[in-house]
């Protein structure tokens, strides 16, 4: 009954409002400015084809801004694009250039400030400093946006989407490239992020700080700085994600630094420097992820409880594990090892001796980065080949007792 | 003749290596000692470096901070930061003055930004609010 009365209203609300503002330069409406300021709550203004020199619009009442194929609103470097103040506002279809640079006020195309209810869709950015802002804002989606910068070998960049102090949020089917980071998150929970692509960032594609209960799935990292590095974060659920190329000395697919209660499940991390760096991280179950050509797939740094390495495929890695302090207790059970030379008498799919991961060489490269160079070498074959044999410096119980004999699809 | 000036040549980039100095950082690239984030941040980065002439980076004062807490200090010989208000330039961390507001945020969340001189660092405090803290109250503040 509530619920009909509600949707009566609803109707009443939207039946009274449906009025459309058109802008276009050259028209009785010539800006946006203009448009925002004759319009009345939850009308929609329609932004025609041309170019608008606009910077510092306000959006202080619930509106949609729909922009006409190649809308372009260019800011001329002179400050941020849109402020959104208000909730209930939609952004759809613009192009934004040139949005000035300034490292003190942050100038971004889009900011939303302490709104709720957004939607920023279909925007192509360009040319420019932070992208989409949202500061202590709720309740939004940001969806299918283009965002391009040029910050090649420029690093006094902004991020591409930040989210600062904001819960629930969608950000799905983004294209973020040429940023400091692609997507940052601090302070942001209960944020799912999906099916983005996010590459050539000079920082992360993806970047959390402080934030919990949050997910990414599906998403591409590619050729970062870094791929994704989660930091002092709490329950977040990694899955189906692909890292691949962050290649550099200090360069990984997946960072993680004092992290708790995560999930890592089908991810596939090929050809990074480090496919996963941890740190000071408790109960992360790792499964069913694909490890393939990485310099490091794993590099254990220390301080790291209960966590669980189950059904993942470690496939021609240069290492695998690394480890430099006591296994704790840490599990690896049931993974594929390309580098497995065992063997399967009882045919159970399962080698019937352990496989220890852990080469004595990787020791050494953690103690001397220089001696990296001797990898190939046959020194370093015989002694790892000892090292297999009778366990004297890798934690002996260090080895996964059930191998799988072939890899996991 | 020759030799001489050889011997002299050698000796001088013998003197100039082993006196410890700062080596500048190579944003995007480096990464940061402490919490291993690559350094891209030109106002808030910050390095030390031992008597041997070893340099560690950070990505913010805090970073380095930090790491100072399980680290020999004595050994060190230079503690530098990047200067607010000059992106890129590193000068003497221990004569800096420090300011901590919520309006600039630094990248490890501390919110702690370094300024070479007092003066500058008292009118970003006009604007940004916050407090202002010398090397040395920074680290009693920190380390606790």
């Amino acid at each position: 009954m509530l619920s009909f009365f509600l949707s009566l209203l609803l109707s009443c609300g939207l039946a009274q409002n449906q009025t459309t503002i058109e802008v276009c330069p050259g028209c009785k409406v010539g800006s946006i400015k203009e448009a925002i300021a004759m319009a009345s709550d939850f009308d929609t203004i329609l932004i025609k084809k041309g170019t608008y020199n606009e910077f510092n619009i306000l959006v202080d009442k619930p509106i949609t801004l729909l922009g006409e194929a190649s809308a372009t609103i260019d800011g001329r470097d002179q400050g941020e694009i849109f402020r959104i103040v208000s909730d209930h506002v939609t952004i759809d279809g613009l192009k934004i250039i040139n949005v000035g640079t300034s490292y003190t006020s942050d100038y971004a195309a889009i900011r939303v400030v302490k709104s709720q209810h957004f939607t920023i869709r279909n925007i192509v950015l360009e040319k420019l400093f932070f992208g989409i802002y949202l500061e202590r804002s709720d309740n939004g989606i940001i969806s299918n946006n283009k965002i391009l910068g040029d910050a090649l070998d420029e690093y006094n960049s902004g991020n591409g989407i930040q989210l600062w102090y904001s819960k629930n949020v969608v950000v799905e089917g983004n294209l973020v490239q040429g940023v400091r980071d692609g997507i940052y998150l601090e302070f942001a929970d209960h944020i799912t992020i999906s099916n983005n692509h996010s590459k050539d960032n000079l920082r992360y594609g993806l970047h959390f700080m402080f934030s919990n209960d949050d997910s990414y799935t599906d998403n591409i990292f590619e050729n970062n700085g870094a791929g994704v590095a989660v930091m002092f974060s709490k329950r977040i659920k990694m899955e189906r994600n692909t890292f691949r190329r962050n290649w550099g000395t200090a360069s990984f697919g997946l960072l993680l630094k004092e992290i708790n209660d995560a999930e890592i499940i089908g991810n596939t991390f090929e050809k990074n420097t480090v496919g996963i760096n941890v740190e000071g991280s408790n109960r992360i179950n790792y499964l069913r992820n694909n490890f393939i050509e990485n310099g490091w797939a794993v590099k254990i740094m220390g301080a790291c409880y209960t966590n669980a390495f189950r059904n993942n495929n470690f496939i021609y890695n240069s290492f695998d594990i690394s480890y430099n302090s006591k296994l704790n207790d840490n599990v690896f059970d049931q993974n594929y090892w390309s580098d497995y030379t065992g063997y399967d008498l009882n045919r159970d799919g399962i080698g019937d001796v352990p496989y220890r991961p852990v080469k004595l060489f990787s020791y050494i490269v953690n103690r001397s980065p220089e001696t990296i160079v001797l990898l190939r070498s046959l020194f370093m074959d015989l002694i790892d080949f000892s090292e297999k044999v009778s366990p004297v410096f890798t934690p002996d119980n260090l080895a996964d007792t059930h191998p799988l004999m072939k890899k996991r699809i | 003749m020759k030799s001489t000036c050889y011997l002299i040549v050698l000796s001088l980039v013998l003197l100039i290596s082993c006196k410890p100095g700062p080596d500048p950082i190579q944003y995007g690239f480096d990464g940061c000692h402490y919490c291993s984030m690559t350094i891209v941040d030109k106002q808030h980065a910050s390095e030390f470096v031992t008597q041997k002439g070893k340099v560690y980076k950070f990505d913010a004062s805090e970073c380095m901070i930090n790491f100072t807490k399980d680290f020999d200090s004595s050994v060190i010989a230079l503690y530098l930061v990047n200067d607010y208000n000059n992106p890129g330039v590193l000068v003497d961390a221990t004569r800096a003055t420090y300011l901590i507001s919520e309006n600039i945020p630094s990248p490890m969340g501390a919110y702690l930004t370094a300024f070479n001189s007092k003066e500058e660092a008292n009118i970003a405090r006009d604007i940004n609010q916050g407090i202002l803290l010398s090397w040395d109250e920074l680290g009693q503040r920190l380390r606790n």
